[in-house]
C-alpha cells in the first residue's frame, strides 16, 4: 500500500507532561484507521500535530513524501489534510454556506470551482436545505455534518475525525459511518478518534492504542478487542 | 440573514436596491447648492472625514474582532505627515495627501504586528498605547521643536492658493463647499469600498477569524494573510481621512492623536450602529455627530454627559448594536407596505 502518512517518532511535550511519547503511525491510501485510548492518552494531540495546530518538538510528520512538520495548518489543508475538531466547532454567526464555502474559497482560487464544491459538500451532507440558517438553530447531528461538509469541500486525502459521534444517537451514528464508508470507498483516508468502541471497531480497518502517551498498541480491530493490555487500560470498557 | 452568495439578485433587483442610496447621496451632494453653508457645511465636512474613521474602525475591528483602538496613531500619522511634507520637503498640500496617507500606512504597521502573537483585550491595550505615546513625543523636546510642540504645524490649506485669486466674499465659501464635496467623494468612495469588502469572499474570512482564529487557520484560512490585508485596507482608510482632514484644517496639531478626538465619536458610532455591518455604523455616524453639534445650543457642555449615559444604556439593552436593527426593520416595513400596495395592482 502507497504511504499517505507517516509520523515518526513524534513527541510533544507541554511544561513537564509528556503528551506524546515518541509516537510512529502510519497511514495507507484509502485506509480507515481508528485511534484509541483513555483520556489523556494522546490521542487529539496527534491530531493536532498531524493537522499542525502543535508543532511537535521532536519527530518528523511526512505526508505525501512531503516533510510537513513546520508547515502551518492551511497550507496542511490545501495539501490534502482536512480536520474536525472535539466537540462542535463552527462559527457561531455564519450561515451553514459560508461555515462551509470559506474553506473552499482559501483552497481554491476559482470562485466558480469553489462554490461548485460547497453544493458539493452540502449535498453529500444533506445541509442543502439549512444552508441559510445559522448554526445555532441547528441540531447537533446537522451541526456535525456542517463540519463533516467543512472538511470535505477543500478536496482531502485524509481526514482527521475527532470524536465524530459525541453526542448522536445511535441512528444518528448510523448515518454518519454511511457517509464516512461511501467517502473511503471513494479513496479518501480517514484517521478516527473515538470513545464509541462499539461503533468505531466496526468501521475501521486498523486500529492504534494510545496510553499515557505511548503506542501500546497497533493491529486489526478484533486482534484490539481480545488483547489483555488494552481491556487492563480500558478498565473493562471493552 | 447575511447575503448568501448562492442566492445572489438578479441584475435589475440589484440595481433597484442602491437607486435610493444613489439619491440621498445626490441631494446630499448638492446640499452647498440648496443654500447651506457657514457652521453646518462645516460641520457635514467634518462628519464625513469622521465616516472614514468609522468604516475604517468598523471593517477591520467590527469583523475580525481585534479592536484596533490605535486609530488615532494611523490617523495622527497622516495628518503629521502631510504637515511635515509641506513644511520641510516643500510639498503643496494637494500632492501631499497621497503620499502622507502611503507614509502612515507603513507605519501603523506597528499596530498589526502585536496582531500575530496576542488578541482581545492585550491587542486593544497594547494598540491604544501608540497614539497616547505618540501624543507624548510631539509634544516633547527635542522634537516638539520639528513638531511644533503644542501649537502645531501650520500651513496653507488646501486648494487655498486658488481661493486667494477670489473675490473675498467668495473665497470662503469656495473653500468650504469645495472641501465639502472632497469630503463626501471620499466618503461615499469609503462606503462603497467598505460595503463590498465586508461582505465579500474576503469579509466572511474576516469574520470567520474573529469568530474562531484556530478553527479558521486549521480550515484552510491563512489568517495571518487575511488580517493583515483587512488590516491594510482598514488602516488606509484612517490614513486617507488624517490627510484629508490635515490638508483642510491646518495647523496639526497634537489633538489628532487624542482618543477623545478621533477614537471616540466613531467608536461610539461602531458600537451603536452594530459592528461588522457597515450601513450601521454609517448612519450612526451622521446621526451622532450631527445631533451632538445640535445638543450644543440646547444643552452646551452637558451634552457629553447626555451622550455617555445613552451609550451605556444602550450598549447595556443592545450590545449588538441598535441602528442596524433598526435599519432592517424599517426596510422590511417599507418593503411590505410596497407589496401590500402593489397587490391589487
Amino acid at each position: 500500500m502507497v504511504k499517505l502518512l507517516v509520523c515518526d517518532s513524534v513527541t510533544k511535550k507541554f511544561g513537564g507532561i509528556v503528551a506524546l511519547d515518541k509516537v510512529s503511525l502510519e497511514v495507507s491510501k484509502g485506509e480507515l484507521l481508528g485511534l484509541i485510548g483513555p483520556n489523556g492518552s494522546g490521542k487529539t494531540t496527534l491530531v493536532n500535530v498531524i493537522s499542525g495546530v502543535i508543532t511537535p518538538d521532536e519527530g518528523r510528520i511526512v505526508f505525501e513524501g512531503k516533510d510537513i512538520t513546520r508547515l502551518k495548518p492551511h497550507r496542511r489543508v490545501a495539501l490534502g489534510i482536512s480536520r474536525i475538531f472535539q466537540g462542535m466547532r463552527v462559527y457561531p454567526y455564519l450561515p451553514v454556506y459560508y461555515n462551509v464555502s470559506l474553506s473552499a474559497r482559501s483552497v481554491y482560487k476559482d470562485a466558480r470551482l469553489a462554490r461548485a464544491k460547497t453544493t458539493w459538500a452540502l449535498t453529500i451532507t444533506r445541509l442543502l436545505a439549512e444552508a441559510g440558517e445559522l448554526p445555532i438553530n441547528l441540531t447537533p447531528y446537522k451541526l456535525r455534518m456542517v463540519e463533516l461538509a467543512r472538511a470535505l469541500v477543500t478536496g482531502p486525502k485524509l481526514v482527521l475525525l475527532d470524536e465524530p459521534f459525541a453526542g448522536l444517537s445511535p441512528s444518528e451514528i448510523d448515518e454518519v459511518i454511511e457517509i464516512v464508508k461511501k467517502l473511503n470507498e471513494n479513496g479518501l483516508a480517514f484517521i478516527i478518534v473515538e470513545h464509541k468502541l462499539r461503533y468505531l471497531m466496526k468501521l475501521v480497518n486498523r486500529v492504534v492504542v494510545l496510553n499515557e502517551g505511548k503506542k501500546i498498541f497497533e493491529g486489526k480491530p478484533d486482534e484490539a478487542v481480545s488483547n489483555e493490555e488494552i481491556a487492563r487500560v480500558y478498565l473493562g470498557v471493552l | 440573514m447575511s447575503r448568501l452568495a448562492f442566492s445572489k439578485p438578479s441584475k435589475l433587483k440589484r440595481v433597484g436596491s442602491i437607486l435610493p442610496a444613489l439619491f440621498i447621496a445626490a441631494i446630499y451632494m448638492l446640499l452647498p447648492t440648496f443654500g447651506l453653508r457657514g457652521f453646518w457645511l462645516d460641520v457635514l465636512t467634518r462628519v464625513n472625514i469622521f465616516l472614514l474613521i468609522t468604516l475604517s474602525l468598523d471593517l477591520y475591528s467590527g469583523t475580525t474582532f481585534y479592536l484596533n483602538l490605535g486609530v488615532p496613531f494611523t490617523v495622527g500619522c497622516a495628518a503629521y505627515s502631510l504637515a511635515l511634507l509641506n513644511r520641510y520637503l516643500g510639498v503643496p498640500v494637494e500632492y501631499a495627501i497621497l503620499p502622507s496617507a502611503a507614509i502612515s500606512l507603513v507605519l501603523s504597521l506597528v499596530i498589526f504586528l502585536p496582531s500575530l502573537r496576542v488578541r482581545g483585550a492585550y491587542f486593544s491595550i497594547m494598540s491604544l498605547l501608540l497614539p497616547i505615546v505618540m501624543a507624548g513625543i510631539v509634544t516633547s523636546q527635542p522634537f516638539s521643536l520639528y513638531l511644533g510642540g503644542e501649537g502645531g504645524i501650520t500651513y496653507s490649506p488646501l486648494f487655498f492658493s486658488y481661493a486667494r485669486g477670489l473675490p473675498v466674499k467668495e473665497r470662503a465659501f469656495f473653500l468650504q463647499s469645495t472641501y465639502f464635496y472632497i469630503s463626501s467623494i471620499a466618503a461615499i468612495i469609503a462606503f462603497i469600498v467598505s460595503y463590498k469588502v465586508a461582505y465579500s469572499d474576503f469579509g466572511f474570512m474576516m469574520r470567520s477569524v474573529g469568530q474562531d482564529e484556530l478553527l479558521a487557520e486549521a480550515s484552510g484560512v491563512n489568517t495571518v494573510r487575511v488580517k493583515l490585508v483587512g488590516f491594510l485596507i482598514s488602516s488606509s482608510l484612517a490614513s486617507l481621512a488624517g490627510s484629508i482632514y490635515a490638508a483642510m484644517r491646518p495647523p496639526v496639531t497634537v489633538d489628532v492623536f487624542i482618543p477623545a478626538n478621533t477614537l471616540v465619536p466613531p467608536l461610539t458610532a461602531v458600537i451603536l450602529g452594530g459592528m461588522g455591518t457597515i450601513v450601521g455604523p454609517t448612519i450612526a455616524n451622521y446621526f451622532i455627530l450631527l445631533v451632538y453639534e445640535a445638543l450644543w445650543d440646547v444643552i452646551g457642555r452637558w451634552r457629553v454627559v447626555l451622550y455617555m449615559c445613552l451609550l451605556i444604556v444602550l450598549v447595556l439593552l443592545r450590545p449588538q448594536g441598535i441602528v442596524y436593527y433598526l435599519y432592517t426593520k424599517l426596510k422590511r416595513l417599507v418593503s411590505s407596505k410596497i407589496a401590500e400596495l402593489t397587490a391589487g395592482v
